[in-house]
């Protein structure tokens, strides 16, 4: 078995010596340069010298993604903007963003992060790595990019797009790991069948995909149709990017770079931690990054952890493969959409009332989100016309909000379900 | 200030002697490992120990890029694969994409050399540099990011497109640095007029812009109107990327990094090389390059040495802004024109803005050169004889600097496309 890194394989007690002195100098770091943060422990009342180890863990407050937004662009930083050499930020351009900031060091653990994620896969530097991730603010196209690159593999950076030209790309350079959401790999498949691709044209035999969930299901079929070993990689932007944790062979949850990132369940409405093999919120810490460095950030996954030794050797801390959301954000081709962005376009249309629906589907392996909205009395006895040019606007200002494309349909009034109580604004018909 | 200042100021002699030692290196390197290069050598009746000056490169046949087209995708790799860790391409409108691969010190001296042009530009650690050129394949982006990030600089991975978003972030981010097209910083100057951004919204001072001509005149405008220093740097993947050559902060010419890049200048029709000073095709010959070395390659753009040293302190030669390509050049009425030429004038002119197109059609077997340019200010179109009279005026210049007539248009702002990496300003109809 190829290891990375021999962290990796060290033993419980030696992992909670390295967490626990991390962790301690991570807290005093904070608390001594991020005021936001050194506040919400003022009001708990906790001090750094109260943290001596990862059992203390418990004490500290959340760290929510409301924080970032509320601190934007650059407030959560531990570190001045000299130090900084790599801004990411969510998508969209309207409302707040999240905005995250690295250091050298942090590019560093990063790419190493991601480097031993690519080692869990079997990916060697003989290996031929095409990244058809997006690149840019998101992190996933750079994140692999890095590790591919540290890993002394070959990287392809190709970015997101023009799927025809990402199949004779990888035919003609003889990629042999494919990197990309899993839904767009599906995609992929169907589009060489469209060409006449078939997979002994290909060199393809290992695939890292994430950044949206997917399901067993659909792993075994795009092994099948791709004829390579298809492995889940994890992240967020917040906490690294992609290389928090990843997939071994054996399918026993997915390996947490717990040296650099503690994880822990908990118990969404309470707060309270949960015991390994509890399914609750997926919350972590940030032990070592010098930039952004979060704690106890609420990542909003759901999922449970483990500590037993995998059967792969690794000792570290595992986690299920993520299952569901404990709020309403909704992944749309890799790209994080709350409902909440559309409905506050949707205020500023004097056209439209605040009643709407999202329905996503699944077409040929790629998501597609429409949105109806119910027009005012008023503006429903207008032409035809006036409404195409609602509805365009209304399309732009949604897909420059979320940095995803959408198809508008504006109703009748009265048209859209109302429901009693919790409206529900999101109809998913996706199978996945 | 100086990435490398040794090097960057090293004496000439001392230099030349670098460049003739590494020239006699690479040549062997590349008779040993390219098994194109052994062929044409043998062919030619050419072998190493010819070279005894830098004047004996003109032994060596030169390399084209249907060269790089005809070894698709790896023929002309010094290297085995497992040794390459980056792979970029051409866009490949036509054909086959020319593909170029980088070894580990291929990488970090590309690094090096962006750097320097980072840094001879007047970028420093402080500064927040947003990049808006496309990620991927293309050379631009990814360059430019590990240069930047090599400096110390806070890297925004925009990429390219969005361009509300692009302003957002400028704006919100403190942007300082723009790297893009010239065409693409006048379009995002554009657009932050539209949402209403005033220079003094924002801290951008500097602008490194390439991968496109730019000229002086365009220049002006781009620095006029975004209140900005507005520097040019040059480059292209089969050589490395950006970095071949750089403005110092007196912008008098781009100086190449010459201890990997030894230029020459030769007529494009009979290949002879030209005397310093004169007027002709960039020849570059790699002196350093693992992964893809290319010899005598011709950059098919025109542009002149001047081997002066610079008042900056720096002996690299600098090469004058290019003035075109030999392949963008059209012969129309038997007389040679460069776009850039035309460029010049209209952005001098009164009343018009930097945004134009041009037509060439052939109409009763006779050619025709049309000029889109647009208007400044819409309401002139009402006014029939201000019109009439610009028109003149445009024509005129033209005639003087071209020696034929063209067919101008005048028309509504905003009308022409307008792109977000390379313009495409030349529509040539003549054949269809």
């Amino acid at each position: 078995m190829l290891i990375w890194n021999e962290v990796e394989v060290a033993s419980r007690d030696d992992k909670k010596k390295i967490q626990s002195e991390r962790l301690i100098n991570t807290v005093k770091r904070v608390y001594e340069n991020v005021p936001y943060y050194a506040e919400k422990m003022r009001q708990v009342g906790v001090t750094p010298e109260d943290i001596k180890g990862v059992d203390d863990l418990y004490k500290l407050p959340f760290t929510y993604k409301s924080d970032l937004r509320e601190n934007y662009p650059f407030g959560t930083f531990a570190v001045p903007l000299e130090d900084v050499i790599r801004v990411h930020a969510s998508s969209g351009t309207t409302g707040k963003q999240t905005v995250v900031g690295y250091t050298k060091n942090d590019i560093d653990m990063w790419s190493e992060c991601v480097a031993r994620a690519l080692t869990v896969a079997g990916v060697t530097k003989k290996d031929v790595i095409h990244v058809a991730y997006g690149y840019g603010l998101f992190t996933g196209g750079l994140g692999l990019h890095y590790g591919g690159e540290l890993a002394g593999a070959t990287v392809i950076p190709v970015s997101g797009g023009n799927t025809s030209r990402q199949i004779q790309l990888i035919q003609d350079f003889g990629a042999t790991v494919l990197c990309c959401t899993p839904s767009y790999a599906l995609y992929i498949a169907d589009e060489m069948k469209e060409h006449g691709v078939s997979i002994s044209d290909l060199k393809l035999k290992i695939g890292i995909f994430g950044a949206e969930p997917w399901s067993e299901e659909m792993r075994k079929e795009i092994e099948s149709r791709l004829g390579i070993k298809a492995y889940d990689i994890y992240g967020l932007s917040e906490i690294v990017g992609p290389g928090v944790s990843m997939a071994c062979e054996f399918g026993n949850g997915l390996h947490v770079a717990d040296d650099h990132f503690i994880p822990e369940i908990i118990d969404t409405e309470t707060g309270e931690v949960l015991p390994d093999g509890e399914t609750g919120e997926l919350v972590f810490t940030c032990i070592t990054k010098e930039a952004l460095p979060l704690i106890r950030y609420r990542t909003r996954d759901l999922s449970k952890l483990s500590n037993e030794k995998c059967a792969c050797g690794r000792t570290n801390s595992r986690m299920e493969k993520v299952t569901g959301r404990s709020d309403d954000m909704l992944i749309i081709r890799g790209v994080n959409v709350f409902p909440s962005q559309i409905e506050s376009v949707l205020l500023q249309c004097c056209e439209v009332e605040p009643h709407y629906m999202i329905y996503i589907d699944r077409i040929d392996n790629l998501d597609v989100m429409e949105v109806q909205i119910e027009m005012t009395q008023q503006f429903f006895s207008d032409e035809v016309r006036k409404i195409e040019a609602v509805e365009s606007n209304l399309k732009h200002e949604i897909e420059s909000a979320l940095g995803v494309s959408v198809s508008v349909r504006l109703v009748e009034p009265k048209t859209v379900p109302r429901s009693e109580g919790k409206a529900k604004r999101v109809t998913d018909r996706r199978k996945i | 200030m100086f990435w490398q200042k040794d090097i960057e100021t090293m004496r000439r002699s001392e230099l030349e002697s670098l460049q003739l030692e590494r020239l006699k290196r690479i040549a062997t390197y590349c008779y040993n490992n390219v098994p194109f290069y052994n062929k044409r050598f043998d062919d030619c009746g050419f072998n190493v120990d010819k070279i005894k000056t830098l004047k004996d490169i003109e032994y060596i046949p030169v390399t084209t890029k249907e060269d790089i087209r005809d070894n698709y995708p790896y023929g002309l790799f010094a290297v085995p694969m497992k040794k390459i860790v980056r792979i970029h391409a051409s866009s490949g409108t036509t054909g086959k994409p020319t593909v170029v691969g980088y070894t580990r010190n291929d990488l970090n001296m590309w690094t090096d050399v962006v750097a320097r042009v980072c840094v001879e530009a007047g970028a420093t650690e402080d500064d927040v540099a947003q990049i808006s050129f496309g990620y991927g394949l293309f050379t631009g982006a990814l360059g430019l990011h590990y240069g930047l990030e090599k400096i110390g600089a806070s890297v925004v991975p925009v990429s390219s497109g969005n361009t509300e978003k692009q302003v957002l972030l400028l704006k919100d981010f403190g942007v300082t640095v723009l790297i893009s097209t010239p065409s693409y910083a006048m379009y995002i100057g554009e657009m932050a007029k539209d949402l209403g951004v005033s220079r003094s919204d924002t801290k951008l001072r500097l602008g490194l812009f390439g991968s496109e001509g730019c000229t002086e005149e365009m220049r002006n405008a781009i620095e006029e109107s975004m209140g900005i220093i507005a520097t040019d740097n040059y480059g292209l993947s089969e050589l490395v990327g950006p970095g071949v050559s750089g403005e110092c902060h007196l912008r008098k010419g781009m100086h190449i990094a010459e201890d990997h890049f030894y230029p020459e200048i030769i007529n494009s029709d009979t290949c002879e090389t030209l005397d310093r000073g004169e007027t002709g095709e960039l020849v570059i010959t790699t002196l350093t390059k693992e992964g893809i070395p290319l010899l005598r390659y011709r950059t098919k753009d025109i542009t002149r040495l001047n081997y002066d040293t610079c008042d900056c302190g720096r002996t690299h030669v600098r090469m004058a802004k290019v003035m075109g390509r030999s392949d963008d050049m059209f012969k129309i009425k038997g007389v040679n024109v460069f776009p850039s030429q035309i460029e010049s004038v209209l952005v001098t002119t009164e009343h018009i803005g930097p945004h134009y197109q041009l037509t060439l059609r052939r109409e009763n077997y006779l050619d025709n050169l049309e000029v889109k340019v647009e208007l400044i200010d819409g309401s002139l179109l009402d006014k029939y004889s201000e019109l009439e009279n610009l028109q003149k005026t445009i024509k005129h210049k033209l005639r003087t600097v071209l020696g034929i007539d063209c067919k101008v248009i005048l028309a509504d702002p905003r009308s022409i496309e307008r792109y977000v990496g390379k313009a495409k300003r030349v529509i040539d109809l003549r054949n269809e």
